[in-house]
């Protein structure tokens, strides 16, 4: 009973986050603006308790919100799967409108800003309605809501060209996504006659369904060679809304991927097979990515890739091993996949929150244009730095805690029984592990750009720390990384679960002890004496921005290493005055990052989607006769069919 | 917590601190023999340390909250680090400490702080040393895995703790994937600590540095935990090599002989590995920068072997 009550809070409140700004929308006051972030944290506290009880009791709750039809009904379940996913929407979209409140007064757009809190608090609560469907009908809708909410919230800043190509890019990549789970829904319809969640056999269209779904959840989770939408989307739209659809809507599509693999496939190997090699090729490929990129949105966006791809390694990991009979290391990698998808939601909004606030103070996204905030904003590097430990998967803090479950699962496939099979899994062991070490050089490139050293541009050395609901959003977020972490191996007990993870709360305990000794020991026996003075210069007077160590310096040698995979071009066009080419008259160099899968894979289906638009165009003459004409073949064809089917 | 693990956590402790600067002075020994030199005495490093300790701390204007606390980090991170590695006797394991994957974070931890660290003054030393030092730690990572990936499912356990036990209790030195495991571990070990052909931990030439170019703006007692905490990270890295392939001698039992007799014997075996690094160091001149994925590739290649045979066994 609790449980509908909470429900129908959280939703009558949303509602009101929603109404409140659009029905003040010609006025622009910060009450009404502050009154709509209001509504999103109380329902977001609503829905967050709501997921608690559920995960807690198991007591799962079902109704009915509206049936137009018999058989296709917009009606809601929360089961323990759902609870989950929804605690990590209410958390994030709390701590994102916390932060919201105060960012979005420092935005242009005059009243137009009240339409982004309604379009936000709308948005919210299409994520919350998409986990909790109870059966693809409503999950269509709601998916399709999800998406037209975050196109408008892209298309915020609208008069900016760059955000119009974003927006155009996201849009259509969208509906594609919202087009292939179409297909696999009427696919799954086809085969089972109804739209719940209900199993279905091993059968060639289920295959298809399952394929149609995974390219639908996969453009939409960001995952290679879908993901292009992602670094361009991110930069574009406001911070709050690239926090939310990092982390949180590309946690839906993994949701909707592993309800419809766990309540309605009955899995195959090879298709545990296939997402681990999309889950290893986006982690590795992803950072790979974001190491190369110096625009800090985009940066983040790479590594949200990365980090979908890791959810991915651990779904294909628990499909290998349920499909080859062993349930014990299956569970350990689902329970990888879903803590790391929490955790990502976790430290990649405080990383785009602390990330937004840099920009806020500096008015650039370049990091080559930062530095030295360290001194200037203290409280958002510190949070900054908790995220960026995170990220990398350092213990004691919550990423490591998810790496390992996938880690370990990858350490025991010694049970899988092919042998060569067995050897594959090792080099996806070997290319994961490459992906983490890598996320942690990306990382200290980041954190050492942004916040140490000196400042390199006018605008970081006059930069300010932001003020106090800036940082309360982020700092909530900022101690979920770390008791998430430490406390990782309690609260898998607290849930009812058991995992062989080891106690971080003991190894910050010896971390702890160990640093206090040390310190201690130093206090009594070493020398006190403190002097601060320049940094050798070489010789110089005095130590300026341009010597030191950039970020493009920082990830050069990584560059080289891994040139091969960055495919730049170099065009080198020289003209010369005499025919044995000794004068040099004029010449072109050009070096340039080649978008492997923009130009090999994107613009060549999209040439050929226009040229068959064009030719299909041809039907539409604008002349009524040829449509009489249609219409007549059409009733002809319908009466021939319907001939020899009688 | 039992009485012995906690006995366990001060005695692992005191013997790697005691020890660590040891094997260093001895790695320099043999490398000044082989040179025809004469060599600091073999308790140079330790009166290092203690005249760094005495020496005033200078910090960069520049320099942040991060210069700060990464001395205490480090050493932090890498001594419970070295809790993971039971020198000299094994205990029972608890709440997943010896879990080889936490280890190899533990030193990830430590690097990523001394990484910052290094860009943290703006000088341009630091950030070479930084950007090198993440960049070489990265393309060795899917080695590193992939040995202690195979350490593991030659022992059947993630923890290190029972794979000494088990390499204790069966005694066996010389099967082949151990030999093969023993040479992929010395390569992680040459890699991991900084040392020829990788890096050259004696040169301070912009050209070359690694290690060296990270820690340059340290000083007084925050280089010395430096200094310590790079030797305890060696003798860690060889007490895992060491414990693996030839464990007699290593203490079960907590009884006062066994421990001396272990303490020694770690001794004994010790000083013949660093011995052994001294002349491998001595033996090669150190690699350019881009020619060293070419080597780790060699490595990576060796380790899945060792996966390759294990499966096929």
């Amino acid at each position: 009973m609790i449980q509908e009550t909470l429900f129908v809070i959280a939703l009558l409140v949303f509602v009101a986050g929603i109404l409140i700004p659009l029905a003040t929308a010609s006025r622009d006051q910060r009450i009404f603006r502050i009154v709509s972030h209001g509504c999103t944290v109380i329902g977001s506290a609503a829905l967050g308790i709501l997921a608690l009880l559920v995960l807690l009791t198991g007591d799962g709750l079902s109704w009915t919100l509206y049936q137009p039809l018999p058989g296709c009904s917009l009606s809601v379940t929360i089961d323990r799967l759902a609870a989950f996913f929804l605690l990590l929407i209410a958390a994030v979209s709390a701590c994102v409108a916390l932060y919201t409140a105060e960012y979005v007064e420092h935005l242009e757009g005059g009243s137009r800003r009240n339409l982004l809190c309604a379009c936000t608090n709308l948005f919210i609560l299409a994520m919350a309605l998409v986990v909790v469907s109870a059966n693809t009908f409503a999950f269509l809708i709601f998916w399709e809501l999800m998406a037209g909410c975050s196109f408008l919230l892209v298309m915020y800043d609208y008069a900016g060209p760059e955000t119009r190509k974003a927006g155009i890019f996201y849009f259509v990549m969208t509906q594609l996504s919202t087009l292939f789970v179409l297909l696999g829904i009427v696919l799954l319809y086809g085969q089972t006659g109804s739209f719940a969640f209900t199993r279905t056999g091993v059968s060639l269209i289920a295959t298809l369904a399952f394929i149609a779904l995974l390219i639908g959840f996969s453009i939409k989770a960001g995952i290679i060679p879908f993901h292009k939408w992602l670094p361009y989307a991110h930069p574009a739209s406001p911070t709050p809304i690239s926090a939310l659809m990092s982390g949180v809507m590309l946690k839906i599509a993994v949701y909707g991927l592993l309800r419809f693999l766990l309540d309605v496939f009955s899995p195959d190997l090879w298709w545990g097979i296939l997402i681990l090699i999309l889950g290893i090729v986006s982690a590795v490929l992803g950072i790979i990515y974001a190491l190369k990129e110096y625009d800090i949105k985009a940066m983040l966006a790479y590594s949200s890739i990365e980090n979908t791809g890791i959810i991915f390694t651990g779904i294909g990991l628990y499909v290998i091993f349920a499909s080859s009979g062993q349930p014990v290391i299956a569970t350990i990698s689902l329970l990888g996949a879903l803590f790391h998808a929490l955790n990502h939601a976790m430290f990649k909004s405080l990383l785009f929150l602390t990330a937004g606030s840099v920009v806020h103070a500096t008015h650039t996204r370049d990091i080559e244009h930062m530095g030295g905030l360290v001194h200037r904003m203290p409280c958002t590097s510190a949070l900054f730095f908790v995220g960026a430990l995170a990220i990398a998967a350092l213990p004691p803090l919550n990423g490591f805690a998810s790496e390992i479950l996938i880690f370990i699962s990858f350490f025991s496939s010694v049970a899988v029984a092919d042998p060569l099979f067995k050897v594959f899994l090792f080099l996806c062991l070997g290319l994961f592990a490459l992906t983490s070490a890598l996320s942690a050089a990306c990382f200290v490139k980041a954190f050492g750009s942004i916040f140490l050293a000196l400042p390199r541009s006018p605008e970081s050395s006059r930069a300010q720390e932001v003020p106090f609901l800036m940082l309360l959003g982020p700092a909530l977020l900022a101690s979920a990384c770390i008791v998430l972490g430490l406390f990782a191996a309690q609260l898998f007990l607290l849930v009812g679960l058991s995992v062989p993870i080891p106690d971080m709360f003991l190894v910050g305990l010896l971390l702890l002890a160990m640093a206090f000794l040390t310190f201690a020991v130093l206090y009594f026996t070493a020398s006190r004496e403190v002097r601060v003075t320049g940094t050798w210069g070489c010789g110089t007077p005095s130590l300026k921005p341009a010597m030191e160590y950039s970020g493009h310096g920082f990830s050069e040698p990584i560059e080289i290493i891994f040139s091969t995979v960055y495919r730049t071009e170099m065009k080198n066009e020289r003209k010369f005055f005499d025919a044995k080419n000794c004068i040099f008259a004029e010449g072109t160099a050009d070096i340039r990052l080649m978008k492997i899968f923009e130009e090999y894979l994107y613009l060549p289906v999209a040439r050929f989607s226009y040229l068959a638009a064009t030719k299909i165009s041809r039907f539409q003459n604008g002349c009524l006769d040829t449509y009489l004409l249609y219409v007549f073949c059409a009733v002809i064809a319908i009466i021939v069919y319907l001939g020899w089917l009688a | 917590m039992s009485l012995s693990f906690i006995i366990y956590l001060v005695i692992n402790t005191l013997v790697v601190l005691a020890i660590a600067p040891l094997f260093v002075s001895i790695i320099k020994k043999v490398k000044a023999w082989t040179q025809g030199r004469q060599g600091p005495s073999l308790f140079q490093t330790y009166f290092n340390l203690a005249k760094l300790v005495k020496k005033e701390t200078i910090y960069s204007a520049h320099s942040s909250w991060i210069m700060r606390i990464t001395p205490l980090v480090s050493i932090a991170a890498i001594l419970v680090a070295a809790l993971f590695v039971p020198l000299v006797f094994v205990p029972e394991p608890v709440g997943g400490i010896g879990n080889i994957i936490l280890l190899l974070y533990l030193l990830a931890l430590a690097k990523f702080f001394m990484a910052l660290a290094g860009l943290d003054a703006g000088s341009s030393f630091g950030g070479m040393g930084s950007s090198r030092e993440m960049s070489i730690s990265a393309i060795i990572e899917p080695t590193t895995i992939i040995v202690f990936a195979a350490l593991a499912f030659v022992f059947k356990t993630l923890n290190v703790f029972t794979m000494f036990s088990a390499s204790v209790a069966s005694g066996t030195t010389s099967t082949p994937t151990l030999i093969l495991l023993a040479i992929s571990l010395f390569i992680i070990l040459i890699v991991e600590t900084s040392r020829i052909p990788v890096d050259n931990p004696e040169t301070h030439l912009e050209l070359t540095m690694i290690h060296e170019g990270m820690i340059l703006e340290q000083s007084g007692p925050n280089l010395a935990l430096m200094e310590l905490s790079s030797a305890v990270k060696l003798t860690l890295l060889m007490a895992l090599l060491i414990n693996l392939i030839v464990p007699f001698g290593l203490s079960t039992t907590l009884t006062l002989g066994a421990l001396v007799l272990a303490i020694v014997l770690f001794a004994l075996k010790g000083t013949i590995l660093a011995g052994i690094i001294g002349l491998f160091e001595s033996s090669m001149a150190k690699m350019r920068f881009f020619r060293l994925p070419s080597l780790f590739a060699m490595a990576f290649f060796f380790s899945t072997l060792i996966i390759i045979i294990e499966v096929f066994a």
